[in-house]
């Protein structure tokens, strides 16, 4: 489990953290998000040791992270990085041996990870050598090549294609189904609800929400907004009403006050046979557009 | 979680350990590259050529200017026909003074051989086969010198400018590799991933020591292929104060780059991009070509004043040092009272460097000021 107590720090006169706190379960997904500038960098380099907070701290299972212990992170920064003329194996194997590994098995887990993500071709080609998405994969395996208990990245899915973001995507799932917490970042927030438990989000250096992604949804569940499929034309909505958006199945509709969803579902019930009636649930991009607009 | 066994072993393999598998990645991954084997070519390339070149031009076609005993002389000139030596008759009215300006190479006067300094043996044979040729046994010509002779003086001065030289050499091309190699992991911003692993200072050191391995290792190459074509071409003899020399070469870069390599570190991790390196690494390259400069005014003067001041700046020692320990000219406390200067400079300038290293290496954009990271290190 990771904990972040009250991190905070600033650069001269620029506040980028203010005191955020929050907390990852074992085996959680934990998705990141804020708009630009947010902190959300800030924090994680701070989690890696990269960076020194000027207050708070990170706890690990319980206790404040030690320099021995950030070894077993696994981190894929925001600016990629790897050494452009080392050869991808190599580099592997270097990182893993960076992270303790002795050279036996800092080789086996490079050429595991090789396999895994397609690599094995490249295997012995200079990294500046491989497009931009072999690239890419060659960064996950250096994030994971030293099996870490923490794993880090800041916006792993940008620039990837959709294929690249199912691997991705599924790599991360498998990872964190063996109880290691994984943080990531991302401005791709159906992404992230589609993947993610649960979530922070940070403006301004400050935590604006955070927790399980469904409870965030109850909670922010607007009471004034209502989701109706009846078997009928719109010419039954109460005049204390709009349409806000329709598919193909249903109409959402914003409520006036002082309308009620009790006297919206009578209408309806009145015009004709209702499918479906509920109070709509924000998304996750709602929940973040209403935060960061705040 | 006992699936990540690993958990268990040492961290980070200790902090040796650490620094040494970065040691081995500059020294593996430098010896690879293709750009590092064509310059060391032709380095050694060029000291072959010079040494092969200069065994031909010694022996080719001299011409011996000799006044004095005309009958002796001539016998000699006789004697050097055929060979790629000629001996000149001249005559001079003064034969100091003509030996002093250098007009004559040497003189046969009352039985002895005279000349400014040592004589080039050739022609100390070309003259002693002469005066055999004079009909009565004569006593072999006897040699004197206007000046102190000093066996060895010109392989010295050889020595001197051939150390001098290459440790110039080397410091700058080690010291600017430290530089390159600190902005090359800052502008592929690897260091992001290395840093979340190991401390800067580790780094730093496993840079620092890696190409300085690197470096010794092509002082070693380049001085046994030397001594080797030297041996062979008849240029040299290799023996104690040859090897003396280039043990003394080897022990100064040692020394000089263990300073310069720290500075050169701060020079690079206050860029974030090759082509603003320039721009913090002048001063460090400007100091080693005023050191070389003033080598060579001490190589000349190695008792003066600037001989013993330098001797204790630790920018300069490491090429001012070595010449006046080839000639002699440097009492022993004089060379230890140095070395700890230089080696206490280094070891002042490690921790400095190091967290000037680590405030600037994370920071990206224009080039730093040095006070900038400095604070920026606070924690």
């Amino acid at each position: 489990m990771l904990e972040l107590r009250d991190l905070a720090r600033r650069y001269g006169d620029v506040v980028a953290l203010d005191g955020v706190s929050f907390t990852v379960g074992a085996g959680q997904m934990f998705g990141f998000v804020g708009p630009n500038g947010a902190g959300k960098t800030t924090a994680m380099r701070i989690i890696l040791g990269v960076l020194a907070a000027d207050r708070g701290e990170v706890l690990f299972e319980g206790r404040p992270v030690t320099f021995e212990r950030r070894t077993r992170f696994g981190y894929m920064p925001e600016e990629r990085g790897l050494y452009p003329k080392m050869r991808v194996r190599d580099q592997l194997v270097y990182l893993a041996r960076l992270h303790g590994m002795d050279a036996a098995a800092a080789g086996r887990a490079a050429d595991t990870w090789i396999e895994r993500l397609g690599l094995t071709d490249r295997a012995g080609d200079r990294v500046e050598a491989l497009s931009l998405g072999n690239q890419q994969r060659v960064q996950l395996a250096a994030a994971l090549v030293h099996d870490p208990e923490l794993l880090v990245l800041d916006e792993p899915f940008s620039g990837l294609d959709p294929v690249g973001v199912d691997v991705l995507s599924a790599v991360l799932a498998d990872y964190a189904a063996t109880g290691v917490p994984v943080v990531f970042s991302s401005h791709q927030l159906e992404l992230v609800e589609r993947l993610c438990e649960a979530v922070a989000i940070i403006k301004d250096g400050r935590l604006v929400a955070s927790g399980a992604v469904e409870e965030l949804r109850d909670r922010g569940a607007d009471h004034r907004r209502v989701r109706v499929e009846v078997a009928a034309d719109d010419a039954w909505v109460p005049p204390g009403a709009e349409v806000v958006s329709r598919d193909g199945r249903g109409i959402v509709l914003a409520l006036l006050d002082p309308t009620t969803p009790d006297a919206v579902l009578d209408a309806a019930r009145a015009a004709g046979s209702v499918t479906h009636f509920s109070l709509e649930r924000p998304t996750l991009t709602d929940l973040f557009r209403e935060a960061v607009a705040a | 979680m006992s699936r990540r066994g690993a958990a268990s072993q040492a961290p980070g393999g200790g902090v040796n350990g650490t620094v040494g598998l970065v040691a081995k990645r500059e020294l593996r991954e430098r010896t690879r590259e293709k750009s590092f084997l064509i310059s060391t070519g032709i380095n050694v390339a060029i000291i072959v050529a010079v040494i092969v070149l200069a065994a031909v031009l010694d022996s080719d076609g001299t011409t011996y200017k000799v006044a004095g005993d005309r009958a002796v002389v001539e016998a000699a000139a006789q004697a050097a026909e055929g060979t790629d030596v000629k001996v000149l008759p001249v005559s001079v009215d003064d034969v100091r003074a003509a030996l002093e300006d250098g007009s004559i190479d040497a003189a046969i006067q009352d039985g002895r051989i005279v000349s400014k300094d040592k004589p080039p043996d050739d022609l100390v044979a070309l003259l002693q086969a002469g005066n055999l040729t004079q009909g009565k046994p004569p006593p072999p010509l006897q040699v004197s010198t206007v000046e102190p002779v000093d066996e060895d003086a010109d392989a010295k001065a050889g020595y001197t400018f051939f150390i001098v030289l290459i440790l110039y050499g080397q410091l700058l091309t080690y010291g600017y590799w430290v530089s390159a190699g600190v902005v090359e992991e800052k502008a592929s911003r690897v260091v992001e991933v290395v840093l979340s692993t190991i401390r800067p200072a580790q780094l730093l050191a496993g840079k620092v020591i890696g190409l300085g391995l690197l470096g010794l290792g092509n002082l070693l190459l380049i001085f046994g292929i030397g001594l080797g074509v030297a041996k062979a071409t008849g240029a040299l003899d290799i023996d104690g104060a040859v090897l003396g020399a280039a043990a003394l070469a080897l022990a100064w870069f040692v020394v000089g780059y263990a300073f310069y390599a720290c500075a050169f570190a701060c020079a690079g991790a206050l860029v974030s991009r090759q082509e603003d390196l320039q721009s913090t690494m002048t001063p460090l390259t400007v100091m080693i070509l005023v050191s070389f400069f003033l080598a060579f005014a001490v190589r000349d003067n190695p008792d003066g004043t600037l001989a013993h001041i330098t001797a204790f700046i630790p920018m300069t020692a490491p090429l001012t040092v070595p010449p006046r320990i080839v000639t002699g000219d440097i009492p022993a406390w004089e060379i230890v009272a140095s070395l700890v200067v230089t080696v206490g400079a280094a070891a002042l300038l490690i921790p400095i460097a190091a967290r000037i290293y680590a405030g600037g290496i994370l920071r990206t954009g224009s080039a730093l000021k040095l006070r900038d990271a400095w604070r920026a290190a606070r924690a």
